[in-house]
């Protein structure tokens, strides 16, 4: 198999710069841990998910999507090189995969997929989280895998994009265990995993009485933070800006935990109560999206959690939906 | 699709065309009607019910019903209320300006369920617009309807639309055209009923097993009509309505206009009532 030192990682990913857009995680000079270009910050692949969710590189927070030249808009011009991305936890490509499908369905969403068709998705797993510990292997879903063993990272490619980028990889390791690794991973066990299905079960049954949504509400303060780091939640505004006579019409992340989210001309509010909201980012995607799409569409990467102020991210509620109600 | 410059397929999914306004019409003084028309003589290919999203460079965009048949060639037509800055801005416009439409897009009237069927078109306000669309549709295929009856209430006399049409509609042989206002003030010159328009229900003579009745008005009309129909024996499955929520794409991606797991400007805005009369916050 072929296998990379953390050293060599960062000279193949240099080597890739020519042909794509590399993006990895970097340690930028605040101390923050984000996705950047390989200049901006010294690599920092270990450490587990990265803060902000990954995916979005494809629909960022601010995108220009059209450019108007007097009443004329055309498309704003994409990427001129494919994005290679690396640092995907298994989650992540989870939530990706879900998204790319969202994005597809219907409307094929040609913003979206102007970034997104050509890049390639790597994901981080094994013993590479914070302070070593283990990340569950993708083992799909992403076009390939970097599987740290605690010295060096074992490459699985998945995809025909993914089997290129292995090809340029020389070193060689014969003694990787990848199938002890892929135990390891099996084993992780995920508490989480079963109250999510079980609070998405009480949900779906109606047991879950609205005075629970106005508890939950009286303790959100409605900063947005649950919405804005979820790699799930896709919701946008769309405003337009007047740069010196070019138009540009941007589309941005929007949260339903704002009064104003659906709030129609006529003053008529379908989400005009906090408890509505408190409800609709949970029931979203416990309930609605799994009659839609036929699945949950929460993979617990653990982002609301870590940035709720008010420790009202899903995992918490899910565990008190299931405590009281189940 | 088009090809940008560097080669990767982009779409128009979000890319306006540019479609120039013939004329313009006051329909009360809040309300007007742009008759326009599409480039290279094409047409805009909607059936009654869709919507268009309307764009002003510098202004966005903003999802307005289609008003006319597509049974009308050459031409469209979108009746605005001037509710806020992109609908002042299209107030402003004139004959020969130029805006923008995305569309059609969303659900339409189930016309074929209607086919043979006696229509009962209950409008309250601006809801008269999209179903002028299908009141056209019928009077431009009137053998395949049974009889169609229509009822419309505004707020007042000076705030409803289509006032001309409403005469027309009320002296065809095709129609039944009842209509009512909710007040009147002095000095207005009104001959009409007064009164919320669940009064104009129960004197009907319906045929509960032979009509379908569509409902298209403010959020707090729904609920009272609905009650009066299903005392005359119609029930959600004999009932379609068309709902208004706050939209930004259109097309199913901005999850601005999501009902639980409905999406109104995909799976909608029209729907049978049966779909959607156990989703919290629908109706
Ligand atoms: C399917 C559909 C069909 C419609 N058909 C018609 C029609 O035929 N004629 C007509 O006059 N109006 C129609 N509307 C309503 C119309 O879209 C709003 O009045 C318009 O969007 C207000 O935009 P604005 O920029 O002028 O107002 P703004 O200045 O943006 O906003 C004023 C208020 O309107 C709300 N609002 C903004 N954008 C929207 C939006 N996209 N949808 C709903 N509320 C919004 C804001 O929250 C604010 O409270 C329809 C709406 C929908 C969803
Ligand atoms: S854990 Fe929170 S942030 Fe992560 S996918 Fe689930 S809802 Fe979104
Ligand atoms: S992060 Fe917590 S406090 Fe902030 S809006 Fe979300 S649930 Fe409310
Ligand atoms: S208007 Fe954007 S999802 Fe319906």
């Amino acid at each position: 198999m072929k296998a990379l030192t953390s050293a060599e990682m960062k000279s193949f990913l240099k080597s890739l710069t020519g042909e794509y857009d590399v993006r990895a995680p970097v340690r930028l000079e605040d101390g923050t841990r984000a996705l950047g270009h390989l200049d901006e910050g010294r690599l920092a692949i270990e450490g587990g998910p990265i803060a902000r969710k990954p995916n979005d590189i494809f629909f960022p927070q601010f995108d220009v999507i059209l450019n108007a030249k007097g009443n004329k808009f055309k498309v704003a011009d994409s990427l001129q090189k494919p994005l290679f991305v690396i640092g995907f936890t298994a989650e992540d490509c989870e939530c990706l995969e879900f998204v790319d499908k969202f994005y597809s369905e219907n409307f094929r969403d040609e913003i979206y997929f102007a970034k997104r068709d050509k890049a390639v998705i790597a994901a981080v797993s094994g013993k590479c989280g914070k302070d070593g510990e283990m990340l569950k292997i993708a083992g799909g879903k992403c076009d390939l895998e970097f599987i740290y063993d605690g010295s060096k990272y074992i490459v699985c490619a998945y995809t025909l994009k993914g089997k290129k980028i292995e090809e340029k990889i020389k070193c060689e390791e014969k003694s990787a265990k990848i199938d002890e690794l892929k135990k390891l991973s099996d084993s992780i066990h995920n508490e989480d995993l079963e109250i999510l299905k079980k609070a998405g079960e009480l949900i779906r049954k109606n047991a879950v009485p609205d005075d629970f949504w106005k508890e939950i509400a009286n303790r959100c303060i409605s900063c947005t933070a649950c919405n804005i780091a979820c790699p799930t939640c896709t919701c946008f505004d769309v405003c337009d800006h007047d740069r010196e006579r070019v138009i540009e019409r941007i589309r941005m992340w929007d949260s339903c935990q704002l009064d104003g989210f659906m709030r129609e001309a006529s003053g008529h509010n379908p989400l005009g109560e906090e408890y509505l909201r408190a409800r609709r980012r949970i029931h979203h995607k416990l309930a609605a999206d799994y009659e839609r799409w036929g699945h949950i569409t929460c993979f617990l990467c653990g982002r609301c959690d870590d940035v709720c102020p008010t420790n009202i991210g899903i995992k918490s509620v899910n565990r008190e939906i299931v405590k009281r109600f189940g | 699709m088009i090809k940008s410059k560097n080669e990767a397929i982009v779409s128009q999914n979000y890319v306006p065309t540019n479609c120039e306004i013939l004329s313009i019409t006051t329909l009360t003084p809040s309300e007007k009607l742009f008759k326009i028309k599409m480039p290279n003589g094409k047409e805009l290919g909607h059936m009654p019910g869709q919507f268009v999203q309307v764009s002003i460079p510098g202004l966005t965009e903003a999802p307005i019903s289609v008003a006319s048949s597509p049974t009308r060639k050459g031409y469209f037509e979108l009746a605005v209320r001037n509710a806020g800055t992109l609908t002042g801005a299209l107030h402003k416009l004139d004959e020969g300006d130029y805006l923008g439409i995305r569309g059609p897009f969303g659900s339409c009237f189930d016309i074929e369920a209607m086919k043979g069927k006696n229509l009962l078109l209950i409008s309250g306000g601006c809801g008269l617009a999209p179903m002028r669309s299908l009141i056209q549709y019928c009077e431009d295929n009137i053998d395949e309807f049974e009889n169609v009856k229509i009822l419309y209430g505004a707020k007042n006399p000076e705030q409803m639309l289509f006032k001309d049409e409403i005469r027309q509609w009320e002296e065809s042989r095709h129609f039944n055209c009842l209509y009512t206002v909710d007040e009147i003030k002095s000095g207005d010159n009104y001959k009409g009923k007064v009164g919320l328009i669940t009064k104009l229900i129960p004197p009907l003579n319906i045929d509960k097993n032979n009509t379908i009745a569509v409902i298209i008005g403010p959020p707090v009309m729904y609920k009272f009509v609905i009650a009066e129909l299903m005392k005359k024996g119609i029930n959600e499955e004999q009932i379609i309505v068309s709902l208004e929520r706050y939209m930004r794409c259109g097309i199913g991606k901005c999850g601005h206009c999501v009902i639980e797991h409905k999406y109104c400007c995909i799976d909608g805005p029209v729907f049978w009532l049966k779909d959607v009369m156990e989703l919290k916050g629908a109706l």
